[in-house]
C-alpha cells in the first residue's frame, strides 16, 4: 500500500517538478537585452524614445522597467541580486558613494570627448574615489521664483526683500517673505545659508578646498541677526525654518518668494505663474547664494558585466545617454534641464531656460561630502537643525553657527578623500 | 458506489493541490538556487518532501494537520529570528555588502588607471589570422593606428588601411570585423580582454568604439591573501573587519569590502562605543517610559470610562459606539490626521487654543504629543477590557462591602481594582511589549524627532529602540545592518522577558495542564 503511495508520490512530484522547470525562467532568454531601471516619470519617456529608436547599441535590445515611485526604484536597486539587478539605472546621483561601496555600481572611463558634451562639475556628482559611475542625465536644481503681482521686478540684494516683506507683511497678509517650497530645508536651503555668507563647503578651481573654514561664524552670525532676526533675537518670519505649507502659501499669493525645484515647475505655469525665476540674492547686488545643481545619472552596474552586456551598456551610456541626439529627444518628453550641452541648445521651455541660468549663476555640485557623518551627523541633519535652532529656540546664531561650521569641518576633512 | 466516487474525487482533488503546491515550490527553489539563496532553497526542499510525504501517504495523521503551521512558524519566526541572531555577529553595513570573493573580484577590477595623459583611442572589433579577438585602434590626431590582441600588438600604417570620413581605421590586412549580429555574444570576452599596448599598459574597451589604456595598480596575491599596489609597494591585508587595510596606515581600506563575521563586536560596541552606547542609553530609558506612561494613561482612561458607562445612563449605547470609533478606524490615519493637527502654523490644536507651540521642534512637547495621540489609539481597548471585566465581578462583592459600611473609594480600590487587574494583568503587561515596538505611532508622528544634531544628538528625542534600530539598519551614509541585528536581538529579550513574566503572572499556561 505505502509502496503504491510512493509510486504516486513520485509521479506527482516529478510532474510537479517537470512543470516548475517548464515555466522557470531562463537565464539565456535576456543575454543580449540591456535592463534599464527608471522610476515613474523617467521610466515611460525612455520607453516611448527606445520604441520610437531602438536601435542606439547594435546587438542589443533595450529593455525599461518602470517603478511606481523614485523610492519604489531605491528600494528595488537597494534589493538588487545578480539575477534581478539592471544593467543600467537612472537614478540620483547620491547613490554613487553608496552603490561604489557596495559593489553595486560599475565604473566607466569616458573619452575627453565624451567628458567635453557636459560641465566637469556634473562627473563630481557621479564620482567616488576618482572613479566615474555614469553619465550625467539631467539637471536637478532649485531657484527662487517671485511674484510679480506682489513684487514688479527681480529683487538685487537680499535686504531689498526683506524690506518689501517687512513693509507689507500686514497689509497684504504675508506668511513670511521666501520660503522654501522644493528641495527642503537642507537641500534647497543652502542658497539662502550661502546667501548670508555660509557654505556646505568651499570650492576652488574646481577642487574642494580643505584649509578655508565653509563658514566665518561671526560673519554668519551678524547676517542673520541683521536679516531674519528682529531686535530681541527672535525669527522676523521672512524666512520660516520650516518648509511646510511654502508651495501653497505661494501659490496663494501669500508669499513673494520661493525657493522651487525645477521637477516642479508645471505645478507653478498652471496656477499662472511664470517662470521669473533667479538664485536668491546676495548681500550685496550681484552676489548670489549658491545652491546645489545636482545631475541624476544614468549609472552602469556591477550586473552588467555579470549577465555578459557590459560593453552594450557602455556603448548605451555614452551613444544614447550622453548623445546630443539622445538627450534632445528625451529631454523633449521629460522636459527637465539636459546635462549634455548640446541638448542645451535646443528648443527649451521658459522653466528649463529659467533654471539653466539660475544654475550658471550660482549653481554648486552635489558632492559626496555633504552625506558624511564623521562628525555624528551629515550636512543633511545639520542645516535644517541650525534653521530650528536659530529661528524656533531663539538660540545665539554665533554659537550655532560655529557648531554647524565644526561639523562641517569633520563631514569636509573625512569625506575630500573618497571624492 | 457513490462514496466510492467522492473517495476517488477527493483523492485526485488532493493529488492535484499537491501537485500544485510541489510546482510553485520547485520554481522557488530554482529561483533561489538562481539567486544563490541557498538556505531559502534547502528550505522549501525540506518543504516540499514534507508536504509530499506528509499528504500523499499515511506517516502521520497529525502532521497533517500540524504542518502548514509548522513551515509557517519556521519561514516568518524562527527564521528571521534565527537570520537576525546571525547577522548580529557580521560586519554588515554600507561598504561591506556582498562576498568575500566578490568584493576581491572588483577591487582588482577597480585597481586600475588610466595613463597620465589619458590615452584613449577610437577602436573597431574584430578577429586576427588566427580568429583571436582583436582591435584596430585608431589615434585620429596623431596619425598612429595598431592592431591588437591579447597576446600582441602591431603597428600600422595609414596607407594600408580604410579610413572613414572622421580618419578612423575600419580595416586592415587580415583583420576581419565582428559582424553587428555577433557582437552580443562576444560582450564578456570583449569586456574582460586586456588588449596589447606597451609595457605595463594594455587598452579595455569601454563600450565597443573606444579603448582606453591602462594599468594594473593592485595586484593580488592569493597565497598570502593580500593586496599589493605595484606602484608604491603599500601591502593591503585582511584587517578582519571585512576589509583590506593598508598594513601601514589601518584606516585606509580598500573598497568593496564584504560581510565579515566579527562574532560579538556587535554587541560589546553596545556598552563600549560612547557613540552608540549614550544615545541607545538614552532612547532605551525614553522606550521605557513610553511604554510605561502610555499603558498606565490608556488603561486609566479606559477603567474611568468603563466604570461611567457601567452605571445607567441615557444614550449609553451612543457613547460605547463613540469610544469605540478611535480604535475602529486604521491607527495609520489616525496618526497622520493628528500629526495635521499639530502642526505648527495650520494645526487645529495651535489655532483652537490659540497657542504658537512648535510641538514637533521641541523635545517635550513631541513626547506629549506622543503620548496624547497613543492614549486616544488605545483607550477604547481598555474601555472595553474594563467594561467586559467589571461586568464579571458579582454586584454581590460591592453590596455586601456596602453593608459592612465600605465607602465607594474603599469599595473600587479594595474590591472591583484587585479583582479587575487580576483579569487585565496579563493584558497589560501585552499591551507594555507592544508599545514596547510601537514603531508606526513614532515614525508617522514625528519620525523620532526632534533631535539637535548641532548639540551632537544622534538619536531623536521621541525614538524609541525599534525606531532607533530602524534608522540604523536603513537611515543615512552607513546603514548598519549588523549592529541594527545586534539591537533588535536585545529588544527581542526584552521582550521575551515582558512576556514571559505576563504568562508566569497570569498563569494562563496552568489553564492547560
Amino acid at each position: 500500500m505505502i509502496k503504491k503511495h510512493f509510486g504516486i508520490v513520485g509521479v506527482v512530484a516529478a510532474a510537479a517538478i517537470a512543470v516548475s522547470g517548464l515555466v522557470a525562467p531562463t537565464a539565456s532568454a535576456a543575454d543580449k537585452e540591456i535592463t534599464v531601471w527608471a522610476d515613474e516619470t523617467r521610466g515611460p519617456n525612455l520607453e516611448k524614445v527606445f520604441a520610437a529608436k531602438g536601435d542606439w547599441v547594435s546587438g542589443y535590445t533595450i529593455k525599461v522597467t518602470t517603478f511606481s515611485s523614485f523610492d519604489a526604484l531605491k528600494t528595488a536597486v537597494d534589493n538588487a541580486t545578480d539575477l534581478t539587478g539592471p544593467d543600467i539605472i537612472v537614478g540620483a546621483n547620491d547613490w554613487v558613494p553608496t552603490g561604489a561601496k557596495n559593489g553595486k555600481l560599475a565604473p566607466i572611463t569616458l573619452s575627453s570627448a565624451v567628458k567635453a558634451r557636459f560641465t566637469a562639475n556634473n562627473f563630481f556628482d557621479l564620482s567616488y574615489k576618482g572613479k566615474v559611475y555614469g553619465v550625467p542625465l539631467d539637471i536637478n536644481n532649485v531657484a527662487m521664483i517671485y511674484n510679480t503681482k506682489l513684487v514688479k521686478s527681480a529683487p538685487k540684494t537680499l535686504g531689498e526683500m526683506v524690506n518689501y516683506y517687512k513693509a507689507n507683511k500686514t497689509s497684504k497678509k504675508l506668511t513670511s517673505g521666501l520660503c522654501i517650497a522644493g528641495g527642503g530645508t537642507s537641500w534647497g536651503a543652502h542658497s539662502v545659508l550661502s546667501a548670508l555668507g555660509g557654505s556646505a563647503y568651499r570650492m576652488k578651481n574646481g577642487k574642494v578646498v580643505t584649509n578655508v573654514d565653509p563658514i566665518n561664524p561671526t560673519e554668519l552670525a551678524k547676517n542673520i541677526k541683521t536679516y531674519l532676526l528682529d531686535a530681541k533675537g527672535k525669527s522676523t518670519g521672512f524666512f520660516p525654518a520650516s518648509d511646510a505649507g511654502c508651495k501653497d502659501a505661494f501659490l496663494a499669493g501669500k508669499v513673494p518668494f520661493a525657493v522651487i525645484g525645477n521637477w516642479e515647475w508645471k505645478d507653478y505655469v498652471y496656477k499662472g505663474f511664470k517662470m521669473n525665476l533667479m538664485p536668491v540674492p546676495g548681500i550685496k547686488a550681484g552676489t548670489y547664494g549658491q545652491m546645489f545643481g545636482s545631475v541624476s545619472g544614468a549609472l552602469l552596474t556591477t550586473y552588467a558585466a555579470k549577465r555578459g552586456v557590459e560593453v552594450g551598456a557602455k556603448d548605451l551610456l555614452i551613444k544614447f545617454f550622453a548623445s546630443t541626439e539622445g538627450a534632445i529627444r528625451y529631454q523633449s518628453l521629460e522636459l527637465r534641464p539636459p546635462a549634455e550641452k548640446g541638448a542645451q541648445s535646443a528648443d527649451l521651455t521658459a522653466a528649463q531656460v529659467g533654471f539653466g541660468k539660475a544654475a550658471t549663476l550660482a549653481g554648486i555640485p552635489q558632492i559626496g561630502i555633504l552625506n558624511g557623518t564623521a562628525g555624528s551627523k551629515s550636512y543633511w541633519d545639520l542645516l535644517p537643525a541650525f534653521w530650528t535652532a536659530i529661528l524656533v529656540d531663539g538660540k545665539d546664531p554665533k554659537s550655532e553657527a560655529t557648531k554647524m561650521n565644526n561639523f562641517f569641518k569633520l563631514n569636509i576633512a573625512a569625506g575630500v578623500k573618497d571624492l | 458506489m457513490k462514496v466510492l466516487y467522492l473517495r476517488k474525487v477527493t483523492k485526485t482533488a488532493k493529488y492535484v493541490a499537491v501537485a500544485l503546491v510541489s510546482a510553485i515550490l520547485g520554481l522557488l527553489i530554482q529561483s533561489a538556487f538562481a539567486q544563490k539563496q541557498y538556505q531559502i532553497a534547502g528550505f522549501l526542499a525540506i518543504a516540499l518532501v514534507a508536504i509530499v510525504v506528509v499528504y500523499l501517504t499515511d506517516v502521520s495523521v497529525p502532521f497533517k494537520f500540524l504542518l502548514p503551521g509548522m513551515l509557517f512558524l519556521f519561514a516568518f519566526v524562527i527564521g528571521p529570528i534565527v537570520y537576525t541572531v546571525v547577522m548580529s555577529t557580521f560586519q554588515y553595513q554600507n561598504g561591506n555588502y556582498i562576498a568575500k570573493d566578490e568584493s576581491i573580484a572588483q577591487i582588482k577590477l577597480l585597481g586600475v588607471e588610466g595613463d597620465e595623459a589619458g590615452t584613449a583611442f577610437d577602436a573597431v572589433v574584430g578577429r586576427d589570422r588566427s580568429g583571436n579577438l582583436a582591435i584596430l585602434a585608431s589615434d585620429v590626431l596623431n596619425k598612429q593606428y595598431f592592431v591588437s590582441t591579447s597576446e600582441i600588438k602591431i603597428d600600422l600604417f595609414a596607407a594600408d588601411l580604410e579610413l572613414n570620413s572622421d580618419g578612423i581605421a575600419t580595416s586592415a590586412p587580415g583583420f576581419v570585423l565582428v559582424a553587428d549580429s555577433e557582437r552580443g555574444s562576444l560582450d564578456s570576452l570583449l569586456s574582460s580582454t586586456r588588449f596589447k599596448y606597451k609595457d605595463e599598459f594594455f587598452v579595455v574597451m569601454e563600450g565597443s568604439d573606444i579603448g582606453v589604456v591602462k594599468r594594473q595598480v593592485l595586484e593580488y596575491r592569493s597565497d598570502t591573501d593580500v593586496f599589493i599596489n605595484l606602484i608604491d609597494g603599500r601591502t593591503f591585508a585582511d584587517n578582519g573587519r571585512g576589509n583590506y587595510a593598508d598594513t601601514s596606515d589601518p584606516t585606509e581600506i580598500l573598497q568593496p569590502g564584504w560581510r565579515s563575521p566579527i562574532w560579538f563586536a556587535n554587541y560589546v560596541s553596545l556598552f563600549t562605543d560612547s557613540q552608540i552606547r549614550e544615545p541607545l542609553l538614552r532612547v532605551f530609558t525614553w522606550t521605557m517610559i513610553f511604554a510605561s506612561l502610555t499603558v498606565l494613561t490608556q488603561f486609566a482612561l479606559g477603567l474611568l470610562l468603563a466604570i461611567a458607562m457601567n452605571r445607567p445612563l441615557r444614550g449609553r449605547r451612543v457613547y460605547r459606539s463613540i469610544f469605540i470609533l478611535p480604535y475602529a478606524m486604521p491607527s495609520i490615519m489616525s496618526i497622520l490626521i493628528w500629526a495635521g493637527m499639530f502642526d505648527t502654523e495650520f494645526g487645529a490644536i495651535n489655532n483652537l487654543f490659540g497657542t504658537d507651540i512648535a510641538w514637533f521642534q521641541s523635545s517635550l512637547f513631541a513626547k506629549t504629543a506622543v503620548i496624547i495621540v497613543n492614549l486616544w489609539l488605545g483607550f477604547p481597548y481598555f474601555y472595553l477590557i474594563c467594561s467586559g471585566a467589571l461586568q464579571a465581578i458579582p454586584a454581590d462583592l460591592s453590596e455586601a462591602a456596602a453593608i459592612d459600611g465600605a465607602n465607594p473609594r474603599q469599595i473600587f480600590s479594595k474590591i472591583t481594582l484587585p479583582l479587575l487587574l487580576q483579569v487585565v494583568a496579563p493584558l497589560l503587561v501585552a499591551s507594555f511589549a507592544f508599545n514596547f515596538n510601537n514603531f508606526n505611532l513614532i515614525y508617522l508622528l514625528t519620525g523620532g524627532g526632534p533631535s539637535s544634531p548641532l548639540d551632537g544628538d544622534i538619536a531623536g528625542a521621541t525614538d524609541i529602540l525599534i525606531s532607533y534600530t530602524y534608522k540604523i539598519a536603513f537611515v543615512g551614509d552607513v546603514q548598519n545592518l549588523g549592529l541594527a541585528s545586534a539591537i533588535s536581538v536585545v529588544i527581542f529579550v526584552i521582550i521575551a522577558a515582558i512576556s514571559l513574566y505576563g504568562v508566569r503572572k497570569s498563569k494562563v499556561l496552568d489553564s492547560f495542564s
